[in-house]
């Protein structure tokens, strides 16, 4: 049983605010994904939670229970660090042994713990080697099995699988999950990875410049990004955005010189309700976003010329510039089969309910029209 | 590819020219030592490359008792005694300081502008302080003692060990101590258990520097000790006879035995020294 608290967790170093005001709520046996951008605050609120840094003002607790002023080995997590900090002057034996040996636990206890561990993670074969010969897939197998072997309530993975290649982090991604579930600790995951937030946690925490942005499940962040930001970041290809203004009914969009986006009947109210200011920003996803010919059924009028495209494999994705605007990209992901002809000039074809609206001066989501 | 002649041999030649220039005066003291007094002197009238008559004559008139008439008889034991004794206090206060120091100022940046202030007192040429210090010392009345001696070395050392270890320890990544600090240990005891086994190469080539740098001084010892706690190099100075100036033979000899103790001690840390260079905890 373990649940983590975190209440206006403020930490400067010098002038700078690393983590400002955070207030986030973790249940028990929950998979928290902390997702952001290089320097946006989620290391450092990671080592808040361990202990290893102190909060300026704001608590930690697990369980109820303020842990400001516990040291990190009393309070019960395991960590595993992004570069592994493995020992390598000590064999493997005695790098998952470490964390047992200093809680003073009888010699066949940690013999047996050890070779449980190693066993759960398939490395029972290397334990007598030294831990300096290891390849980086068995040396982060190590470090995992040293944050586990102690039995942590909470479980912190500070970006474990960053410095694996592509093929062995999926692979590595999938046991992560399973032993999670197995085990069932608190875990709290921190990554810059989308795909690995969305396909591990059971909720996400959106951070940047040091606030929190968003604290959803994934299928909310993805679907219900609170603000430009959130949708910005979740989603690849990221997320078109076009900025113009809502009028009688009208979405004005000023890259397009035909842009005009009719708002249906049904949902005219709804948006003239919400709409504060004029300005807005509509966003839709590439994987909405269709290209075709005028006479297609739902054309838009809104016209590209394609720039170029990439084949996927599994998808194509075009990249057009719309015609009233030459900075911008247009991205739009068709069938695998899908072949433009670079610099002709296509119709956007999307329907109302794909459509995010957002308030240009506040950034925020002020409307989803479908679901 | 195979290289071209021309330069291999050019190369090979400037190699054999700085080994050379290198080793000469190492050979020199050497061979000096095991020189009889007729090729050593200056008197001789010519030079003599190699030993003629090799013989330990030399190690015979700093060493034995003193039977003979000459006054350097025995003289050599008690300053090779002080060396070691000052040389090894003055290395032990400087690594034991530099350390802690080190790691303070690599881990929480102890000190604010203390580290680079320790490194300009390097700066100073020694003779601008070692007047005061003198006349501290006489007040203190710790001329010519051990411990007057050993305090300066460790202190006169005490930049380079900080400087040298604090690199150590940068090069050493953070997450291992605080690996160890989530594990339960406390912050001494991730120092101790995690720090300083990955530190040790380090440790061990910062000490010989430390030890070397003690063992060779000159100045300072000449200036504050006098009879009892005369180190080597000043005895050294000091070996000269009133007939026939300086005894460069047994000046040899004695050098010859000073080199000794900083070689045994490079090949003891040898594997450190070399681990030194190489050691890293981390695959990046």
């Amino acid at each position: 049983m373990a649940t983590i608290q975190l209440d206006k967790l403020v930490k400067r170093f010098g002038r700078q605010v690393a983590v400002n005001e955070l207030t986030l709520e973790i249940q028990d046996r929950e998979f928290v994904a902390i997702l952001g951008p290089s320097g946006c605050g989620k290391t450092t609120t990671m080592n808040m939670i361990s202990g290893l840094l102190k909060p300026d003002s704001g608590t930690v607790s697990f369980d109820g229970k303020v842990m400001n002023a516990v040291p990190p080995g009393k309070r019960g997590v395991g960590f595993m660090f992004q570069n592994y900090a493995v020992f390598t002057y000590l064999s493997v034996y005695d790098n998952i042994a470490f964390g047992l040996r200093i809680r003073k636990m009888a010699s066949q206890d940690v013999d047996h713990e050890v070779r449980e561990v190693a066993r759960l993670l398939q490395i029972h074969h290397l334990l007598s080697m030294p831990a300096s010969n290891l390849s980086i897939n068995d040396m982060q197998k190590v470090a995992l099995a040293r944050s586990m072997v102690v039995k942590p309530q909470i479980f912190l993975l500070d970006e474990p699988l960053s410095n694996l290649d592509a093929a062995l982090r999926n692979v590595m991604r999938a046991e992560l999950k399973k032993i999670q579930q197995e085990l069932g600790q608190t875990t709290v995951y921190v990554t810059h990875d989308q795909v690995e937030a969305m396909s591990l946690a059971d909720r996400i925490a959106v951070m940047n410049f040091a606030v929190l942005q968003q604290y959803d499940t994934p299928h909310n962040i993805y679907n219900r990004p609170k603000n430009l930001f959130v949708a910005n970041f979740i989603g690849s290809p990221t997320i078109n955005f076009f900025e113009g203004i809502y009028r009688s009914g009208e979405f004005d969009l000023q890259d397009f010189t035909t842009g005009k986006v009719v708002v249906s009947k049904e949902n005219r109210n709804a948006v003239d309700e919400c709409v504060r200011g004029e300005r807005i920003v509509l966003g839709i996803r590439p994987e909405h976003l269709k290209i075709g010919t005028s006479k297609q059924q739902g054309a838009s009028g809104l016209r590209a010329k394609v720039v170029s495209f990439e084949p996927l494999g599994s998808k194509t994705i075009v990249y057009m510039h719309p015609d009233g605007n030459l900075k911008t990209i247009v991205k739009s992901s068709m069938e695998s089969d899908y072949k433009p002809e670079i610099g002709s000039v296509m119709n956007l074809i999307f329907q109302e309910k794909d459509l995010y609206l957002f308030d240009e001066k506040s950034t925020e989501l002020v409307m989803r029209f479908g679901s | 590819m195979e290289q071209k002649l021309y330069p291999r041999v050019l190369k090979f030649f400037l190699v054999v020219v700085v080994t050379i220039l290198f080793f000469f005066p190492i050979y020199w003291i050497f061979s000096m030592a095991f020189k009889p007094f007729p090729e050593w002197t200056a008197a001789a009238g010519k030079i003599y490359w190699v030993p003629n008559n090799p013989t330990l004559d030399n190690f015979r008139a700093i060493f034995s008792p003193k039977l003979e008439m000459s006054p350097i008889s025995g003289t050599a034991i008690r300053p090779i005694i002080n060396s070691l004794t000052v040389s090894i206090i003055g290395t032990a206060i400087a690594m034991v300081v530099g350390i802690f120091a080190a790691y303070g100022i690599s881990r929480y940046k102890a000190g604010g502008n203390l580290p680079f202030m320790l490194l300009q007192l390097r700066m100073f040429p020694p003779i601008a302080i070692i007047i005061p210090i003198m006349i501290m010392w006489a007040f203190l009345r710790m001329i010519d003692t051990w411990y007057g001696l050993v305090i300066i070395y460790g202190v006169v050392t005490l930049p380079f060990s900080v400087w040298l270890m604090k690199t150590f320890f940068d090069d050493i990544p953070r997450e291992l101590d605080e690996a160890a600090i989530v594990d339960g240990c406390s912050n001494v005891g991730a120092f101790f258990k995690v720090v300083m086994p990955l530190a040790k190469g380090g440790i061990a080539s910062t000490a010989l520097f430390v030890f070397i740098l003690n063992w060779s001084d000159f100045l300072i010892a000449l200036i504050l000790t006098d009879r009892r706690w005369t180190t080597i190099p000043v005895h050294i100075s000091k070996l000269q006879s009133a007939m026939v100036g300086a005894l460069y033979g047994p000046k040899a000899a004695l050098g010859m035995i000073a080199a000794i103790p900083p070689i045994v001690f490079g090949i003891i840390i040898q594997k450190y020294l070399v681990r030194g260079l190489t050691f890293g905890a981390i695959k990046k």
